[in-house]
């Protein structure tokens, strides 16, 4: 799998990505505060920030139908409850509400995404004392993410490679025996994390 | 003048009652480049790991590293490699990884920048580790090593899973390193070239110690240990 | 399960996220007590394990597939307050870097997955493995927590839409409940197979120890339970929503309600069609609970032969 399918764009160098962390970070939330608490007839802000947003995309070199594969992710929440509130009366408007809102907050926090590395949000994290066991889990999960998902694909490979049997149950079975080897390789894995941790000098 | 590392009588047993190490003891001098080799689950690494303390039960028998028994001073005076970069690449950059040791010991920050320099990394700083190639990740991991600036240093099989160039880069930055090494491989061509003495460890005992070439050379003390004459001793021809 | 932006309003969202913190604040707390140093990076490499894992297929039917959210399995693996931590942070990234879940959603994302996903399950899984000992109890457990786990974070689910005024009531908690009994399923028997696997391999790593209830116990406490979840659900099936009504006219929010109105939908009742009155939610409720207890048991009793402890 390729190892930047999280943040692919996040590395480039133009003036948007040389921005301060703790700037986007803010600007992001604040931004989707805003939407989210914005009235539904609010219709000149929501405009301004869709503009807004795809001209500081371009800016950023992040292609616009990258974030339009990222929309995708919420289709299924959209259609399925989303579309409950056609039920009520004028409930086109609330359903109009919700797309706008989501797409728009989507955006912004993948143009965020896009244009900050994770190692810097973690920074700001730390800075902004989030309390230490959080910030060191997030550090490792992101570290460690791509390994795992390397090392299940791997097994997985090998498991087919020796399987014919195409029955739903067993592919069930074998699914949950990798990822239960993956489990336990992980905790061998974060013993020898632990033991490089300490011969470092971590107390 | 106190050796840089003292075993006396060291056995180990893992917690699920496997014997390791059998009665181990031998010494190394400050400025020596010894090899450790052997079959594999022989118990090299597990010898590595006591350099530094950190292991789940404690061993029987002395670990003395300059002298001192307390492990905050062994791990300070011992640098680490493991076997496996990405074990002991645990940062979200290269650079946070490298300046990681001198952060935890209270250093300040030019023994990083300069580990860095001297393992060819310069420009790596904001690299993510999971973009780095096998050889550059190793290549961070010695750096920070390095950093903490140890007497000694006790590698892990390094050269594993390098090209041919990777090694060849490797083995440059070796030798330019002034410290006592004690380095475990596979690899004896590695190790006829770097090491001046040799100790044979099979099935946790030590089953020779001397000098590099005498025991790399006895091909029958290399058969009955899983090992084999290294090919850079093989053909000796007088030139 | 993940609710995106927009589908909560900002008292909903402010307040979800203020539970959020102090849940995750206790689990924080919890750990700093009872977690040894040798663990913490184990908690950084279960959530990326986490993560990996619900990026895996697990196919169902005709090109539909189902994935592990995995708070009961981080549960049974690493106990609840280590549990909370790991999915507050897969849940985290999976906002930041996937956007899978909106900001202003996590804490009630949080709330839902993590806190009465992950410890709640916990403590459904803890009581629930006690029916049968040893590891067949464990998969037991396992398998009955990740189905009401599922099913409590859609319940909670459908109560933060409901007070966002976003849809009714009346509507959204069948919905989503009526769903995620069946996706339940899927969560619960993966989690029960994973830990089966982790458990074969590793005996130490999932807490075997063989703890029987008696059945005399076990029959009182599934009443109980089962009672208690039907006296849970039954003021939301009639008198919440008109409840909520008067609570939100005294909060001031009476022209939020006049805008949105919370009235009975086109939809039937929840139950079965034709039968009204208000006792059929509960019923069809403590039914599903029911069968799906059988179901783990069942499955505990496949996937362990004979009792293995």
């Amino acid at each position: 799998m390729r190892h930047d399918f999280l943040d692919r764009y996040s590395r480039q160098d133009t003036p948007t990505h040389r921005a301060s962390a703790e700037a986007k970070l803010t600007c992001g939330l604040a931004v989707v505060a805003l939407t989210v608490a914005a009235p539904l007839d609010a219709l000149p802000y929501f405009v301004a920030l869709a503009s807004a947003l795809v001209a500081v995309a371009l800016a950023a070199r992040i292609p616009l139908n990258y974030l339009g594969v990222r929309l995708l992710w919420m289709e299924p929440f959209v259609l399925g409850v989303g579309v409950l509130t056609l039920l009520q009366p004028q409930g086109w408007k609330v359903f109009l509400g919700i797309v706008v809102k989501s797409t728009l907050s989507l955006v912004t926090m993948a143009v965020l995404a896009n244009t900050t590395p994770f190692a810097e949000i973690l920074r700001v994290l730390r800075r902004i004392r989030l309390p230490a066991l959080l910030v060191t889990t997030l550090a490792l999960m992101y570290r460690y993410l791509f390994v795992l998902v390397d090392e299940a694909e791997r097994m997985q490979r090998a498991r087919v490679a020796r399987t014919f049997d195409r029955r739903r149950l067993y592919s069930w079975k074998m699914l949950a025996t990798v990822l239960g080897q993956l489990f336990v390789r992980s905790t061998e894995r974060a013993e020898r994390i632990y033991s490089a941790m300490l011969a470092r000098g971590w107390k | 003048m106190t050796a840089a590392i003292e075993i006396c009588n060291l056995s180990y047993r893992y917690p699920d009652g496997r014997e390791a190490l059998r009665n181990i003891s031998f010494t190394i001098d400050e400025g020596e480049c010894v090899g450790l080799i052997g079959p594999n689950g022989a118990g090299k690494s597990t010898l590595l790991l006591h350099l530094n303390g950190i292991l789940p039960e404690k061993p029987n028998g002395a670990v003395r590293v300059f002298g001192q028994t307390e492990l905050a001073m062994m791990r300070r005076d011992v640098g680490l490699l493991f076997q496996d970069p990405d074990d002991q690449l645990f940062c979200p950059t290269v650079y946070e990884d490298v300046a990681f040791g001198p952060q935890q010991l209270g250093l300040p920050e030019e023994p990083a920048t300069q580990a860095l320099a001297q393992a060819g990394l310069v420009g790596f700083e904001k690299r993510s580790p999971h973009h780095l190639s096998h050889g550059e990740k190793r290549r961070v991991c010695l750096a920070g090593v390095l950093a903490c600036q140890p007497r000694v240093l006790a590698l892990d099989e390094p050269t594993s899973g390098l090209d041919p160039r990777g090694r060849r880069e490797f083995k440059a930055l070796l030798h330019k390193i002034r410290a006592t090494k004690l380095i475990t491989t596979h690899d004896l061509d590695f190790v006829a070239e770097f090491c001046s003495r040799v100790l044979v460890l099979d099935q946790g005992e030590l089953a020779a110690d001397g000098p590099a070439e005498e025991i790399l050379s006895d091909m029958s003390l290399m058969l009955a240990h899983g090992l084999e004459r290294p090919h850079t001793l093989q053909h000796r021809h007088p030139h | 399960m993940h609710i995106p932006d927009g589908f909560l309003d900002l008292p909903t969202a402010l307040a979800t996220g203020a539970m959020a913190s102090a849940g995750v604040g206790v689990a924080l707390w919890q750990a700093k007590r009872t977690l040894p140093a040798r663990r913490v990076p184990l908690l950084g490499v279960t959530a990326a394990f986490v993560f990996a894992a619900q990026m895996l297929n697990f196919p169902v039917a005709a090109g539909t597939s189902g994935h592990l959210v995995g708070g009961v399995l981080a549960a049974a693996l690493l106990g609840p307050s280590a549990a909370v931590i790991v999915m507050t942070c897969v849940l985290v990234l999976q906002c930041f870097l996937f956007q899978d879940g909106g900001a202003s959603a996590l804490g009630a994302n949080i709330f839902n997955m993590a806190i009465v996903g992950g410890a709640g399950g916990y403590a459904i899984y803890a009581s629930t493995r006690r029916f049968a000992g040893g590891l067949r109890g464990v998969v037991f457990g396992a398998a009955f927590a990740g189905w009401c786990s599922t099913v409590l974070a859609a319940v909670c689910c459908a109560g933060e839409l409901a007070l966002s005024g976003r849809v009714a009531w009346r509507v959204v908690f069948p919905a989503m409940a009526g769903v995620h009994m069946l996706i339940g399923l899927g969560e619960g028997i993966i989690t029960a197979l994973i830990v089966v696997a982790v458990a074969r391999a590793r005996p130490e790593l999932v807490d075997v120890r063989a703890e029987i209830t008696r059945p005399g116990q076990v029959l009182a406490l599934g009443l109980i339970a089962a009672l208690g979840l039907a006296l849970f659900v039954s003021p939301f099936a009639c008198e919440w929503p008109d409840g909520l009504e008067k609570v939100a006219a005294k909060l001031g929010f009476e022209h939020f309600v006049s805008e949105k109105p919370m009235m009975p939908s086109p939809l039937p009742e929840y139950g079965l069609p034709g039968v009204k009155g208000a006792w059929v939610t509960p019923l069809v409720g403590m039914a599903g609970t029911l069968m799906a207890f059988a179901l783990a048991f069942v499955l505990a009793r496949v996937l362990t032969p004979k009792k293995e402890i």
